[in-house]
C-alpha cells in the first residue's frame, strides 16, 4: 500500500487540494481557461482582475518583453497589460459556470476599481454574490492603472489600503485577501495595515516596476509600442528573491496567511516559499511560457520531496525556515571557515583564481595544468570561489579557529 | 549547460557525390549557445595548445556578447589564416583536446565550429585589417606561398618590409589550394585570406620557381624559404613503380587540379583502391578516391586503431563513406604485370612501446595474404623535395633544411620554416612558424636584440 503525503492546504475557509493556484493574470482570463486549468490539476485560481464596467481599459499591441539567456532561457518577463477588458456581467456568468462545474476548487475573484469606497464595496458585493470563494483586492499593478489612481497607487498609500479593504469587507460575503505591491519601501507595514483593516489574507508580490531593455539598434525602449514604451511589471524567475524577501517579511510581521507569488517555476521554488511561511503559492509567468501542464510536475515533485524527507503533509513544512531568518547583527560572528579545494575534482580552469584575484582577497594560487590552492591565511571566506567554481562540490568550507 | 552543439552533416551517400563541404556552420542561436559552454578559463589550456596562441576564451566571449567583428579581431591578430584553420585544424589533437570540459566528463567546447562561425560573420564586411607600419625600404623574398611563407610575408609586410613571395604553382596558397580538398574547406576561405595578406603590400609572384636562394640576396635583404613538404615517402617495397601506384601528395595535387578544372583526375571509377598509411593524408586519399567513384577503398595500416595518427573525426567520416580499415596489416609487395593487380600483405602484431611511446610492430610469420586492387596510394609520410632544397645551397640534414632556433639557415640572411624544416606538420604549425620566423628576420634586419 502506497501512502502519499497530504498536499492539502487550509487557506482561511478554503480547502485547497494542493498549494498551487493560478494567479490573477492572462492564464485566468476567461471561465473557459480556468476550467481547463482545473481539469489539468490546478488547485485553485484567482481570476484576471475584474473592474467596474465604467472603468475603461486598453491593451496595447506588443505589450510583453523578456530578458533571457541563450536559447530563450527567460529570466525576467515584462508586461504592460491592464486588467480584464471583459464586462462584469460576463464574469458573473462565467464565475457561476466554473463554480457549478468545479464546486470543490476554490475560485478567487480579483478586483480593482477607482479609489472610492462605494465603488469597491459595490464591486465586492457583485463578485462575491456571483459565488467566488474569496476576493483578492489588486493594490499591486504597477503600470497603466496607477496613472488613473488604481493598482499600485492604492498599495503605495496606507490610508487607501485601509479604506478600500474596509469598504470591500463591507460588500463581501467571503474572505478578503489583499494583494500587495513590492514597489514600496516597507511592504511589512502595508501588510500590517491590511491586517488591521480586516484583511483575512495577503498575497504578494505583484510585479516589480522596471524597464526590460532598450533596442540598441533602434534606440527604442522595450516593449516597443510603435516606437515608444513605458515602465512595466517584471515577473519570472529572477523576481523570486525579491518575492521571497517580501513574503518572509509579511509572514514575520502579520498573523494572517500569506499566498506567495513571484518567480515560481517549479515545485522546488514552491517548497522554498512554503518553508519561509507562505500558506500556498500562485503561479503565472511560467504557465504563460509553458502552459497549464506544469502543474503535473509541481504536484508530483512536491509529493516526492515530502516523501523523501519523511513529511506526511505539506503543512509540516510551512514556515520551517522562517525562524532561521534573523537580523544581520544577530548572525554568528564566531563562525569562521576557509575555502577548501578538492584537488581531485578541480578541472584546472582557474575561474576561482581570477575571481579571487580581481574581486576578492588574492587568496588562491593557480598555475596552468595544476589544481588551484587556497592560501588559508589570506582567505576571507567570502564564498565567491565556491559559487563561481563550475564543478559541484569541488570547493567546500573548512571550519577554522582564528 | 553541457551538451555540445552539432551542426547538420550531409549523409555519406550524398556527400561523396561531390567534392563540396558537407558540414553545416553554426547560426547565431547555436553559436551563442555553444559559446555559453565556454567557462572562460584563466590562462586557458586551449590557448597553450594552439600553435598560434589564439586567445580562444576571449573570441568565444565576444560571440556571446554578439561582438562578432571583435571576435574576428582576436582570431586574426594571432592567426592570419584563422578562417582556414577553423576548418582544417586537427582540433581533436590541439585546442579541443585541452578544453577543461573534458575534465568534467563532457565533450569539449566546439572551438573549431565557433571559429568558422566568426570567419563567416567577418567575411561579408571584409576581413579585419590591422595598422601597417610605413615602408622601411628593406626587401624580403619568400620562397613558397604556402601557409608558412604567407604568414611570414604578412607579418613582415605589416612591419613595413617590402615582401615578394614566389611560388611555382599557378595560384598562391601551396597546400591550402593544392593539397586540401574542398569538402574540408572551400578554397574561397584561403583565397580570401591570401587576398587580405596582399593588402599589406605583399607581392605574390606565381609560376615562378626559385632555385638559388643565395642569388636572391643580391636583390633582397633577407630570404625566407618555405617550400613545404611536397613529396611523399615511399615504402621501398617491390612493385612501387608499377602503373597504378600513386604517391599521396601527387595524387591529392592531381585531384585538386581536377576539381579546379585544371587537369585530369586519376581514373578511379569502379576501381578498387588500397591506401597505405594511417595519417590524416591517408584518410584524405581514401575520401578523395570515394568521390572519384572508386568501388572499394581499403585503408591499410600496420598498427591498430589506437596508434593511428589520423584524428578520430576523419576516420569516422571515411568509414561512414565506405572506406574499409585493414588494421595490423602491412604491404610486402605490390603485384602486377603491366599494371597493379594486388598487394601482398602480412598481418602484424603489436610489441612493447618504443622510446616515443608508440608500440612497435612485427610481422606474423606465415600470415601473408593478397588484396586484389587496381590502384595503390602510398600515404606513409611526406617530405620536402630534397633536390630543390639542395639547389638553394643551404645545409640540408636528413632531408630537411637545418635551422637554428631563430630559423636561420647555414647561409647568413637566409631563413627557413614550415614543412621544409619540420618535415610536415599542420597548417596552424606552419602559420606559427611563419610568425616566429618573421620576428627573427625583423630582428636580424633591424639589428634589434
Amino acid at each position: 500500500m502506497v501512502t502519499k503525503p497530504d498536499l492539502t492546504v487550509k487557506f482561511c475557509k478554503l480547502e485547497l487540494e494542493s498549494p498551487y493556484m493560478l494567479s490573477s493574470a492572462p492564464p485566468t482570463c476567461t471561465g473557459e481557461m480556468i476550467m481547463r486549468a482545473f481539469e489539468e490539476g490546478w488547485a485553485g485560481a484567482v481570476t484576471k482582475t475584474i473592474k467596474p464596467d465604467k472603468t475603461a481599459v486598453y491593451d496595447y499591441d506588443n505589450r510583453f518583453g523578456i530578458m533571457g539567456f541563450e536559447d530563450k532561457q527567460m529570466v525576467v518577463f515584462e508586461n504592460i497589460e491592464e486588467v480584464t477588458k471583459r464586462p462584469l456581467g460576463t464574469w458573473i456568468k462565467e464565475i457561476k459556470e466554473v463554480k457549478k462545474k468545479y464546486p470543490e476548487k476554490p475560485l478567487i475573484g480579483s478586483l480593482m476599481a477607482e479609489p472610492k469606497e462605494d465603488e469597491w464595496e459595490a464591486l465586492a458585493r457583485a463578485v462575491s454574490e456571483a459565488g467566488v470563494d474569496m476576493l483578492e483586492l489588486n493594490f499591486g499593478c504597477p503600470h497603466g492603472m496607477p496613472e488613473r489612481g488604481m493598482g499600485a497607487f492604492c498599495g503605495q498609500r496606507p490610508e487607501l489600503i485601509e479604506k478600500l479593504t474596509k469598504a470591500s469587507k463591507q460588500g463581501s460575503n467571503v474572505p478578503i485577501m489583499v494583494k500587495l505591491t513590492p514597489n514600496v519601501t516597507d511592504i511589512a507595514f502595508m501588510g500590517k495595515t491590511a491586517e488591521a483593516a480586516g484583511a483575512d489574507a495577503i498575497s504578494a508580490i505583484n510585479t516589480v516596476l522596471g524597464l526590460i531593455g532598450v533596442n540598441i539598434d533602434t534606440f527604442e525602449p522595450m516593449p516597443t509600442v510603435n516606437g515608444k514604451s513605458t515602465f512595466g511589471g517584471m515577473s519570472g524567475p529572477a523576481m523570486k528573491p525579491i518575492a521571497m524577501r517580501c513574503v518572509a517579511q509579511l509572514c514575520q510581521a502579520t498573523n494572517i496567511p500569506v499566498s506567495g507569488i513571484g518567480g515560481i517555476t517549479t515545485w522546488r521554488d514552491a517548497v522554498e516559499f512554503l518553508l519561509i511561511g507562505a500558506n500556498n503559492v500562485q503561479v503565472c509567468t511560467s504557465v504563460m511560457w509553458r502552459g497549464y501542464r506544469l502543474i503535473h510536475d509541481m504536484v508530483d515533485g512536491l509529493t516526492q520531496y515530502l516523501d523523501d524527507k519523511g513529511f506526511s503533509s505539506v503543512k509540516e513544512i510551512q514556515g520551517l525556515t522562517l525562524p532561521k531568518l534573523t537580523a544581520w547583527s544577530k548572525l554568528d560572528k564566531d563562525w569562521e571557515v576557509v575555502a577548501k579545494i578538492d584537488k581531485d575534482k578541480c578541472i584546472k580552469c582557474g575561474i576561482c583564481f581570477v575571481g579571487c584575484r580581481d574581486g576578492g582577497y588574492q587568496a588562491i594560487k593557480f598555475e596552468q595544468g595544476k589544481a588551484a590552492e587556497v592560501d588559508e591565511e589570506k582567505c576571507d571566506a567570502c564564498s565567491l570561489c565556491t559559487l563561481s567554481c563550475p564543478v559541484p562540490g569541488c570547493i567546500t568550507w573548512k571550519r577554522v579557529k582564528k | 549547460m553541457s551538451g555540445r552543439t552539432h551542426t547538420t552533416v550531409l549523409t555519406p551517400q550524398d556527400r561523396i557525390k561531390t567534392f563540396d563541404p558537407y558540414v553545416a556552420n553554426l547560426i547565431d542561436r547555436t553559436a551563442w549557445y555553444e559559446a555559453s559552454r565556454c567557462i572562460m578559463c584563466f590562462d586557458a589550456p586551449c590557448v597553450t595548445a594552439c600553435p598560434t596562441r589564439i586567445n580562444i576564451p576571449e573570441f568565444i566571449f565576444r560571440i556571446k556578447t554578439r561582438n562578432y567583428r571583435g571576435s574576428a579581431k582576436i582570431i586574426r591578430e594571432s592567426n592570419i589564416f584563422g578562417g582556414e584553420c577553423g576548418y582544417v585544424c586537427p582540433v581533436e589533437r590541439l585546442c579541443e583536446s585541452k578544453c577543461v570540459r573534458n575534465n568534467l566528463g563532457e565533450e569539449p567546447v566546439a572551438i573549431s565550429l565557433l571559429q568558422r562561425f566568426v570567419y563567416e560573420m567577418e567575411k561579408p564586411k571584409g576581413l579585419v585589417k590591422f595598422d601597417k607600419a610605413p615602408s622601411n625600404k628593406k626587401k624580403v623574398a619568400v620562397v613558397g606561398a604556402g601557409p608558412a611563407g604567407l604568414s611570414a610575408a604578412y607579418e613582415l609586410g605589416r612591419k613595413g618590409y617590402e615582401v615578394t613571395v614566389c611560388d611555382s604553382n599557378a595560384k598562391p596558397g601551396g597546400l591550402l589550394i593544392y593539397g586540401i580538398l574542398p569538402w574540408k574547406v572551400a578554397w574561397s576561405v584561403a583565397e580570401s585570406e591570401i587576398a587580405n595578406i596582399k593588402e599589406y603590400g605583399v607581392r605574390l609572384l606565381t609560376k615562378k620557381p626559385i632555385a638559388d636562394a643565395k642569388g636572391l640576396l643580391k636583390d633582397f635583404d633577407a630570404v625566407y624559404i618555405s617550400t613545404g613538404a611536397t613529396k611523399s615517402a615511399g615504402l621501398g617495397i617491390p612493385g612501387e613503380d608499377l602503373p597504378g601506384v600513386h604517391l599521396a601528395q601527387d595524387f591529392l595535387y592531381k585531384v585538386a587540379c581536377y576539381v579546379k578544372g585544371e587537369g585530369k583526375a586519376p581514373e578511379l571509377k569502379g576501381k578498387k583502391v588500397v591506401v597505405v598509411g594511417g595519417g590524416d593524408t591517408a584518410i584524405d586519399c581514401a575520401m578523395a578516391s570515394l568521390r572519384l567513384g572508386a568501388e572499394k577503398v581499403y585503408v591499410l595500416y600496420r598498427r591498430s586503431l589506437s596508434e593511428m595518427p589520423a584524428v578520430p573525426y576523419g576516420r569516422k567520416q571515411a568509414k561512414e563513406e565506405g572506406a574499409e580499415f585493414m588494421l595490423l596489416t602491412a604491404p610486402v609487395k605490390i603485384i602486377g604485370g603491366n599494371k597493379v593487380s594486388g598487394v601482398e600483405c602480412v598481418k602484424m602484431e603489436l610489441g612493447s612501446p618504443d622510446a616515443s611511446g608508440r608500440r612497435s610492430v612485427k610481422p606474423i610469420k606465415g600470415s601473408e595474404f593478397t588484396v586484389e586492387t587496381d590502384v595503390v596510394i602510398l600515404a606513409v609520410g611526406q617530405k620536402p623535395d630534397e633536390a630543390a632544397l639542395k639547389s638553394f645551397g643551404v645545409k640540408v640534414k636528413d632531408g630537411l633544411i637545418e635551422v637554428d632556433k631563430n630559423y636561420a639557415t647555414s647561409i647568413k640572411g637566409v631563413f627557413a620554416g614550415g614543412d621544409a624544416v619540420n618535415g610536415g606538420d599542420t597548417v596552424v604549425e606552419a602559420v606559427a612558424e611563419g610568425k616566429k620566423a618573421a620576428e627573427a628576420i625583423d630582428k636580424y634586419l633591424s639589428g634589434r636584440k
